[in-house]
């Protein structure tokens, strides 16, 4: 038993709740003492020994259900201790929205094959047997070659980041701090938030660098002069190649779609900081914002980043901005600061979004679809940020299948390691198939490598 | 030592159903745990799901004294721990005057005086002139005790890293009377609305449980349990447009006991069902913020299941 605890709570510390060796010793005597038969009571003992606030607990009963599964074709009974499980009558949470059980979503008539794929999705995952950590690694190589050799053939690019020498826990030991390599889904704290703002700038300018080409190497168009000298100096300068350039296409119009929950407002707000240096926001890129149901952040976040958040002042993130309320709970974005405000207040001021409610990107994409904010036009890039973790609700994949089909390009950014795309209640394995490019965004470095892909269709 | 029905899981479910009070696997367990473990809880969930109303009743399981400690901006350690009663300690100056002038008569010179009433000196800083607050009466009980150190989260960051000091070691340092120790080690019940993160100390020293909004069916048995009167039908619809509610973005979700108290409200005017005259006259219980209540009124239709 001791081992398999061991190896549980190398789980969780893995997924980020660091559980101490006290509170495993606590486990270990809460194990012993109730009737290890009871599933409900394991959990529960475990539940109060190593998950000590409302996101570990998420997590434990995610890993949990992964780690402790119950035989195929057995019911699982645990519902009653998750929350917002409403098909098995567990207790709901305020804030889920009429929405929480799928009898009661809006649904449209869908093919077999969307139902085949979405009842793919890995979110029966506690039915495998073997260490998570070789489960997640073949079950997300699996899930690439799936939705390769699904319709979209080839379509789909994965865009990944070079962490090797970390260890098994994704701790950062390689890099030796470079702040642009800390992953941003971890606890920190608003000052750390700080520092990595300060290397917004320099990420920023490299990307300027690499994107100031204004034409675009064509069959056709006119002569590229500089590319002629260069290309022909080898043969004298005798013209051999004759190197033809085009002007790039219309400015697409842009919509970034962001999760601002929890887990994800961290880096989304670094993201709409360094998107803003590239885009104008309120003209050809608007923001849409969501938790469970989109809200329209166009006009709020132009403001915060016109305050010093973002374009043209970048460097003002380096004045200390006022201190955090004290009495308010701490929420991630409070250290993404301009003059006058952080990005955890732009959120807080957002009408409509409920930022404790769980995540539900169906609902999400669902309202996106049939609200006016919908991204409309063949010269439309979609992107999206978002760890797909929607609390096993219902991710209705065919609404992002229709916004992505009237979108010129959908690039998802994914705020988590690739090990992890597509474990627990991520539904990523339903949305990749529509997805162009699906990149690693879990630090600062991955969203400049996201934004990079954006930038490039511009 | 605790009653025998509280040494189990299914005793405590029991022995809180005998009291009225809806309790799932999970709480009994963690509570359960707690007794064995020796450590204290901390629970956490919105207001008004029933984390005070956990600690009354496990006092009362345990036939123990409640002690609550009510947490507030601003608590500091005189007000949770002890403070010393000036009035008292004036009064008794003033009441022994004479004989403090008898006792420095010999005395001739300010030096000797001193000396003198640095003897007697302890005498006003004695148990006598110690006024306990909760912490230090819920260490120096002599019956067993449950400590409810509630809406912690209200408390300052400073006070919690003290609270974390005592619930290590449950012992307290006065400096005029040296360190006391508990005669009984209390159970220790702490809440939170998770208005602020606490501490990973604190959490860390604590078995932790996170209770949210009963489902549909638990919050039914709790409604007909506390309102006998409620006929089913109304109960259930009563309960549904509660549930809805919540999933609404109100102000003020109802709690718990609001819903109860809605019951109460229908059945005191004699409601069978939720009509929009009902609901103006008795929303009042359920909701406690003008908006939320107009809001409601404006579209029920929109919150009736």
């Amino acid at each position: 038993m001791i081992p398999a605890l061991g190896r549980f709570v190398e789980a969780l510390r893995a997924e980020g709740v660091a559980v101490s060796p006290a509170e495993l010793l606590d486990a270990t005597r809460a194990a012993v003492a109730i009737d290890l038969g009871d599933r409900t009571k394991f959990r529960a003992a475990l539940g109060a020994t190593l998950a000590k606030s409302r996101r570990q607990r998420d997590v434990f009963h995610r890993i949990f259900d992964r780690f402790f599964a119950t035989p195929r074709g057995e019911g699982r009974g645990t519902g009653a201790h998750r929350r917002g499980s409403a098909e098995e009558g567990g207790p709901q949470r305020p804030g889920t929205g009429g929405s929480a059980s799928k009898k009661s979503r809006p649904r449209e008539e869908e093919p077999p094959r969307r139902e085949r794929e979405a009842r793919r999705r890995p979110h029966g995952a506690e039915t495998r047997s073997g260490t998570p950590e070789t489960t997640t690694r073949e079950r997300i190589r699996t899930l690439i070659d799936e939705v390769r050799a699904a319709r979209r053939v080839g379509r789909l690019r994965v865009v990944r980041l070079d962490r090797r020498g970390e260890d098994a826990r994704g701790q950062e030991l390689a890099h030796g701090g470079d702040l642009s390599k800390r992953d941003l889904a971890r606890s920190m704290t608003t000052e750390e938030e700080r520092e990595i703002a300060r290397r917004v700038p320099k990420l920023v300018e490299d990307l300027r660098l690499r994107s100031g080409r204004r034409f675009r190497a064509s069959r056709r168009g006119r002569l590229a002069a500089r590319r002629l000298f260069r290309e022909n100096l080898a043969h004298g300068g005798v013209p051999f190649v004759l190197p033809m350039q085009t002007s790039k296409p219309r400015r697409p119009r842009v919509v970034l779609l962001v999760d601002v929950s929890f887990s994800v407002a961290r880096s989304a707000g670094f993201f709409l900081r360094m998107a803003s240096e590239f885009l104008r926001i309120g003209r050809d890129a608007r923001v849409v914002a969501f938790v469970d149901r989109p809200v329209d952040a166009t006009v709020e976040v132009r403001r915060w980043l016109s305050r010093g958040g973002g374009a043209g002042s970048i460097a003002s993130s380096c004045t200390p901005p006022p201190p955090a309320r004290p009495r308010r709970r701490r929420r991630p974005g409070e250290g993404i600061a301009g003059v006058a405000s952080t990005f955890a207040d732009v959120l807080e001021s957002l009408r409509g979004l409920n930022l404790d409610a769980p995540s539900d990107y169906g609902r999400a994409l669902h309202g996106l679809l049939r609200s006016g904010l919908r991204p409309r036009g063949r010269d439309t890039v979609l992107v999206v940020l978002g760890d797909g973790r929607t609390n096993r609700l219902d991710p209705l994949p065919w609404a992002l299948e229709e916004i992505a089909r009237k979108v010129r390009a959908l690039l998802w950014l994914v705020p988590e390691p690739e090990e992890r795309w597509g474990t627990g209640d991520s539904a990523l394995a339903a949305y990749l198939p529509f997805v162009d490019v699906a990149v690693e965004a879990r630090d600062l470095e991955g969203l400049a490598r996201g934004l990079a892909e954006l930038v490039r269709r511009l | 030592m605790s009653p025998p029905h509280t040494l189990t899981p299914e005793g405590i479910e029991s022995a809180f159903a005998e009291r009225g009070f809806v309790c799932t696997g999970e709480v009994a367990t963690t509570l359960y745990l707690a007794e064995v473990l020796g450590k204290p809880v901390l629970l956490e969930g919105p207001p008004g799901v029933g984390k005070t109303e956990i600690a009354k009743l496990s006092a009362e399981l345990h036939e123990a004294q409640l002690v609550r400690l009510q947490c507030y901006e601003g608590l500091d350690e005189a007000k949770a721990l002890y403070e010393w009663s000036y009035g008292k300690q004036m009064l008794y100056v003033q009441l022994l005057r004479e004989k403090t002038a008898e006792l420095l008569a010999p005395s001739a010179d300010l030096r000797s005086a001193l000396a003198a009433l640095k003897a007697h000196g302890d005498e006003f800083f004695s148990r006598d002139f110690l006024l306990p607050r909760p912490l230090l009466l819920a260490i120096t009980s002599e019956q067993p005790v449950v400590l409810l150190v509630d809406e912690v989260d209200r408390a300052d960051e400073e006070f919690e890293a003290f609270l974390l000091e005592v619930l290590s070691d449950y012992q307290v340092s006065v400096p005029e009377l040296g360190t006391i120790r508990a005669r009984h080690r209390p159970r220790v019940v702490l809440t939170s609305n998770d208005t602020r993160d606490l501490s990973d100390a604190l959490r860390r020293r604590c078995l932790y449980l996170y209770i949210d909004y009963p489902s549909l069916e638990d919050e039914l048995r709790i409604v007909e349990s506390r309102v006998p009167g409620v006929g089913k039908t109304l109960a259930e619809r009563l309960v549904r447009f509660a549930q809805s509610l919540r999933k609404a973005d109100l102000k003020k979700s109802p709690g718990i006991a609001e819903v109860v108290d809605w019951a109460l409200a229908l059945v005191a005017v004699g409601a069978e069902t939720l009509s929009p005259s009902v609901l103006s006259r008795t929303l009042g219980a359920l909701l406690k913020n003008r908006e939320d209540v107009e809001r409601v009124l404006a579209e029920p239709s929109r919150f009736r299941a």
